[in-house]
């Protein structure tokens, strides 16, 4: 059930209210791309993460110039982001509900006695290899010291020389372009609508809570761990409880981490 | 002193206006609605005058609109029906309100907005009372009241005025609140809330009491919408808009003033449903969005400068 995409979900946190609608975003220009020029979907996950760089160089410079106290502020903002993209969204594609219903992604794989359904093996797949890469790119390379050293302390980072901006402008490139292909794979999987962004934003609060900012590793056992909850409630007692369910586990995570996420921003 | 002579003018404006519009229908309801939304935007305004920023006010509107459609096609008079939402809607508040135990600023907002979600999401599934995603229909309208002139009372009229009696109330509240010990207390605890449980004062019961009248108010305004529009649904009640509106429209107009929460939503709205629904119809909603992002962005200090400004305005 969709594990995968609740797992790239995790990756790219702040206290971004409009998190959900730029998933949901991505996902509709997967889809609109897919239905004019028939992209297969492989192709449409770059596609994607590249339309939204745009969106992505607004949100860094708009929460760049947020006042303190600068959680209340940025949540305030981005529930106005989010606002203006439901709005947005609804007026180009009129509140439809969409799926790219690529034939390919229905074929079922045949792993010895496995049959798995070749949507979500592409949907665990990408996640894997996202957050795979993600990691070694965080831990290995020059630009992830500096994106990491800018997120404890950027003054700091500033007076050993690290380009702050720069690191904060990629991660929001990067952050946002993950967004951007995580719609479109959950809409290889669900229907998108304008609407769903609000659901998505709360899971990944969730997750990155029990997660913890900034662990990739354990951003997967917590995005399996959401995965199974939420099937598991779906099939237990039908879709309906899945959004009461998310909001009810947003509640007890809060309240359980009350000091948690201790800082605005991942990584 | 001077910002209350200005309500009571204001008010007395606008209970001539249906006369001057002859009574059409549609701008009285367009006007109703601008009312019901200010009344909702000062409540809110009543609770961050208190401290918490709420993110789900959308809940004790739907609170209160499903508590007065069940109480009214139960049986009970719409009157009756309203004011039993209301207390539903205070009820609700006050729970929500004990979030605020552990939970501080942002995180509290979080907590309220995932109450609103779950609100939400338990209307569309408990359909033996809710009616679920159909919602209910034929709530009854309101009574037409026999000692007032028929043309005051009756249909898009009776709205009119009675929404303008309950942002009339809201504002008499909130103003009454800032003048008393009360809402000493409630600035107290919003500044300095270490300083101010050093010296006695016991968060919690204000807190509570800040969500619980913030509730009451937001509750008899989903109330009377319900008997208005005669239909309540999930998606209609517990919409986000009546978390989001209010935040946008109370923020625009200045934190814990008197007017200017009412003010900014009235103006707004009609700004919005009259000048850009006919240009943009289905881009409308755009309008509230950037008058928050450049609110936060370009008002001194955003949030916490409006602060300081409402400060000023009061003794």
């Amino acid at each position: 059930m969709a594990l995968g995409f609740s797992m790239i979900l995790g990756v790219s946190r702040s206290l971004n209210l409009a998190h959900g609608d730029l998933v949901v975003l991505g996902g509709y220009v997967g889809y609109s791309l897919w239905a004019a020029a028939g992209l297969s979907p492989v192709l449409l996950l770059p596609v994607a993460a590249l339309a939204l760089a745009p969106a992505a160089l607004v949100w860094d410079w708009l929460l760049k110039r947020t006042p303190e106290p600068k959680e209340l502020s940025s949540l305030v903002l981005t529930f106005g982001l989010s606002l203006l993209l439901q709005t947005v969204m609804r007026a180009i594609w009129r509140g439809e509900y969409r799926l790219i219903a690529e034939s390919s992604l229905g074929a079922s794989l045949q792993l010895g006695t496995l049959a798995l359904n070749r949507g979500r093996v592409l949907a665990a797949v990408a996640a894997l290899a996202v957050v795979g890469l993600l990691w070694l790119a965080l831990t290995r390379t020059r630009w992830g010291q500096a994106v990491r050293a800018t997120s404890i302390d950027p003054q700091a980072a500033a007076l050993v020389g690290i380009n702050v901006d720069g690191a904060r402008r990629s991660t929001f490139l990067l952050a946002l372009g993950l967004s951007g292909a995580t719609g479109v794979l959950f809409a290889t999987l669900h229907y998108v609508h304008p609407a769903a962004g609000v659901e998505l934003t709360l899971m990944a609060i969730v997750l990155s809570i029990w997660a913890g900012v900034g662990h990739l590793r354990s951003v997967l056992a917590a995005g399996l761990l959401l995965g199974m909850i939420e099937a598991l409630t779906v099939t237990g007692w039908g879709p309906g409880w899945r959004e009461p369910v998310v909001a009810l586990m947003l509640l007890g995570s809060l309240l359980a981490r009350s000091g948690g996420l201790a800082r605005g921003h991942a990584h | 002193m001077r910002s209350g002579l200005a309500a009571l003018l204001g008010m007395g404006v606008l209970a001539a206006v249906p006369p001057a519009l002859g009574f059409h229908p549609y701008y009285l309801f367009l006007l109703s609605t601008a009312f019901l939304l200010a009344a909702v935007a000062s409540a809110w305004n009543l609770l961050a005058y208190a401290g918490p920023i709420s993110f789900g006010h959308a809940a004790f509107f739907g609170l209160g609109a499903y508590g007065a459609a069940l109480a009214s096609l139960g049986g009970l008079s719409p009157w009756g029906a309203i004011a039993l939402g209301g207390l539903a809607g205070a009820a609700g508040a006050a729970g929500v309100g004990l979030l605020s135990i552990r939970l501080r600023g942002a995180y509290l907002a979080l907590g309220t907005l995932a109450c609103a979600e779950l609100l939400r999401g338990l209307a569309l599934i408990w359909s033996e009372v809710t009616g679920g995603g159909a919602g209910l229909a034929g709530i009854p309208a309101l009574p037409v009241l026999p000692w007032l002139p028929r043309v005051l009372t009756e249909g898009r009229a009776g709205a009119y005025y009675l929404a303008l009696a309950l942002l009339g109330a809201a504002l008499g509240l909130f103003a009454l609140i800032r003048r008393s010990r009360v809402g000493l207390a409630f600035a107290a605890l919003r500044e300095e809330e270490e300083r101010a449980s050093l010296l006695g004062l016991r968060p919690l019961p204000w807190t509570l009491l800040a969500f619980a009248l913030s509730g009451l108010v937001t509750a008899l305004c989903g109330g009377l919408y319900a008997h208005v529009v005669r239909v309540v649904e999930p998606d209609l009640v517990f919409s986000r808009h009546y978390s989001i509106l209010p935040l946008v429209m109370a923020t625009f107009g200045g934190l814990h003033t008197l007017l200017g929460p009412a003010a900014a939503a009235i103006a707004l709205y009609l700004l919005s449903e009259l000048v850009l629904h006919p240009l943009l119809p289905a881009l409308h909603q755009v309008g509230y969005a950037l008058a928050l992002i450049a609110v936060i962005l370009y008002l001194p200090g955003g949030l916490a400068g409006l602060r300081r400004g409402g400060r000023r305005a009061h003794p």
